[in-house]
């Protein structure tokens, strides 16, 4: 393991090098905590810290609510991802294809889906579909769109895994008399997979964020039931503050466990 | 649906070249400025100064992590309870500055990590100090090496300016066009196509002028 730049850079600091730095790392920690209590201040002064916007927060009823919510974004966000994983894997499989019949339509299907924002396929299945008498469920208005735009990205991590298998392991199963079918399945596929696992894992990351459009199609998640909370105990910027963090947290977590399947194995 | 689309664009032409032109300037407005705080961000990462670090990993793991909706909502609606008012477009664009500069701190930093040790020992031995290093030696090379991951990041970041549809603008992108016009009149889904064809549009532009410069800059280890 070679060390890190920072040690090279900053590795030997003379006496007066490891005092400057004390110095200004004090300096750094009286700014920040100045920040934090400038910050403080103006909560106070502008009422934000009145116990009555706050209280309900040690309502059990309060933190059950907030976990429906997100029980919502975590359902809602699963069956995207499960579709978005076996549907990005047909994708995958007709943009590798050889005949140009299949090829093109999924070259076409993929770049449109990947390049079209999420919300704007929401307020198609909101807003456009219905006109045409296609009524879907909340639910599905909000996770179809984001399981065909995941669809599309994980299609392309998939294509990259794939292409990163070196070709020999094709060739020695080839020779070895196995069915083009097998090669995929049992040789290249899931070699594929190990590439690409924390990089299917970041995605789920991006599904998480684009639940949040679920009060767009007023479906139950965690930022839906956060309005109806704001509308029940006219407490905005705590209840805000609250989601806000919940989502970090569950994302932080989701990106930790990323990296952690992508650390380099010995 | 081709004659949708000819009426459609006849009568909202113009309408549609705006809330193309808009999201383009969402997204020049957002990038820059983001790329510029995100290498800032990365630069002070590296300073042996405990209390920033923290600060700074913690803003970026934020903004990382938190969905830029739920960030612009707490913009608009939240931070006006805090006595700080902040205009809707300024809004949007905040937003995505801070989402971007987080994900290029974050790119960046494996740019940084690309970099061989035996370059910042060079450059020490020749008598620079450790900023100026980092100012001349670590950030170019990291700079060229993460073009690629920028290149997704403004295709999605130009994405993402469909979310000023959440914010009364009196200006109106893309997304907020095909919502106005799917709410007003029955031409949905000629918008629809119009609007998604835009944005196609420009990510491929994006990724194709992506790729040209990282052919031209990248450094071949």
């Amino acid at each position: 393991m070679s060390r890190s730049l920072e040690d090279t850079l900053f590795g030997a600091p003379s006496p007066r090098a490891r005092t400057i730095t004390q110095v200004v790392s004090v300096i750094a920690a009286g700014l920040l905590l100045l920040l934090a209590a400038g910050i403080a201040y103006r909560f106070h002064s502008a009422g934000q810290l009145e116990g009555r916007l706050w209280q309900f927060f040690a309502w059990p009823t309060t933190w059950a609510f907030l976990a429906k919510g997100l029980l919502g974004t975590l359902q809602s966000a699963a069956m995207g991802a499960a579709i978005a994983l076996a549907l990005g894997l047909v994708m995958m499989a007709g943009r590798l294809a050889r005949p140009r019949i299949l090829r093109w339509p999924s070259i076409a299907a993929i770049e449109f889906l990947r390049g079209t924002p999420t919300l704007l396929l929401i307020y198609l299945c909101f807003l456009v579909l219905p006109s045409a008498g296609i009524k879907l469920s909340t639910y599905w208005m909000l996770t179809l769109p984001i399981a065909l735009s995941t669809a599309a990205v994980v299609a392309e991590v998939y294509r990259a895994g794939v292409l990163a298998v070196p070709r020999g392991q094709t060739e020695a199963a080839r020779s070895l008399g196995l069915t083009e079918t097998q090669v995929f399945f049992t040789i290249v596929f899931p070699q594929a997979l190990r590439y690409i696992v924390p990089a299917l894992v970041a995605q789920l990351v991006i599904v998480v964020k684009d639940t949040t459009f679920g009060y767009v199609v007023t479906y139950g998640e965690l930022m839906q039931n956060a309005k109806v909370l704001i509308a029940n105990y006219h407490s905005l910027v705590p209840v805000y503050l609250v989601v806000a963090a919940v989502y970090c947290l569950v994302n932080y977590g989701i990106s930790r466990a990323s990296r952690w399947l992508g650390r380099p194995v010995h | 649906m081709g004659d949708n689309i000819s009426r459609l664009l006849a009568d909202h032409g113009p309408a549609f070249w705006q809330a193309l032109l808009l999201t383009w300037k969402l997204t020049a407005l957002s990038f820059v400025p983001g790329v510029v705080l995100g290498a800032a961000v990365a630069a002070l990462r590296l300073f042996p100064l405990p209390p920033l670090r923290g600060f700074l990993t913690f803003y970026v793991e934020v903004f990382r992590n938190i969905p830029s909706v739920a960030l612009l909502i707490f913009i608009v609606f939240a931070l006006p309870d805090l006595e700080f008012v902040i205009d809707y477009e300024p809004s949007v664009v905040l937003t995505l500055i801070l989402v971007c500069s987080a994900f290029t701190a974050d790119y960046l930093r494996s740019g940084i990590n690309t970099i061989p040790s035996g370059q910042i020992e060079a450059a020490l031995s020749l008598g620079m100090r450790p900023a100026r290093i980092i100012y001349s030696v670590v950030l170019p090379q990291a700079l060229r090496s993460v073009v690629q991951p920028m290149t997704s990041l403004l295709i999605a970041l130009m994405l993402s300016t469909s979310l000023a549809s959440q914010v009364p603008m009196p200006g109106r992108e893309l997304t907020a066009l095909v919502s106005k016009l799917a709410n007003d009149s029955a031409a949905g889904m000629a918008a629809f196509a119009v609007a998604a064809a835009m944005y196609v549009a420009t990510g491929l532009l994006i990724a194709w002028a992506g790729a040209a410069l990282d052919k031209k800059v990248r450094i071949l280890r």
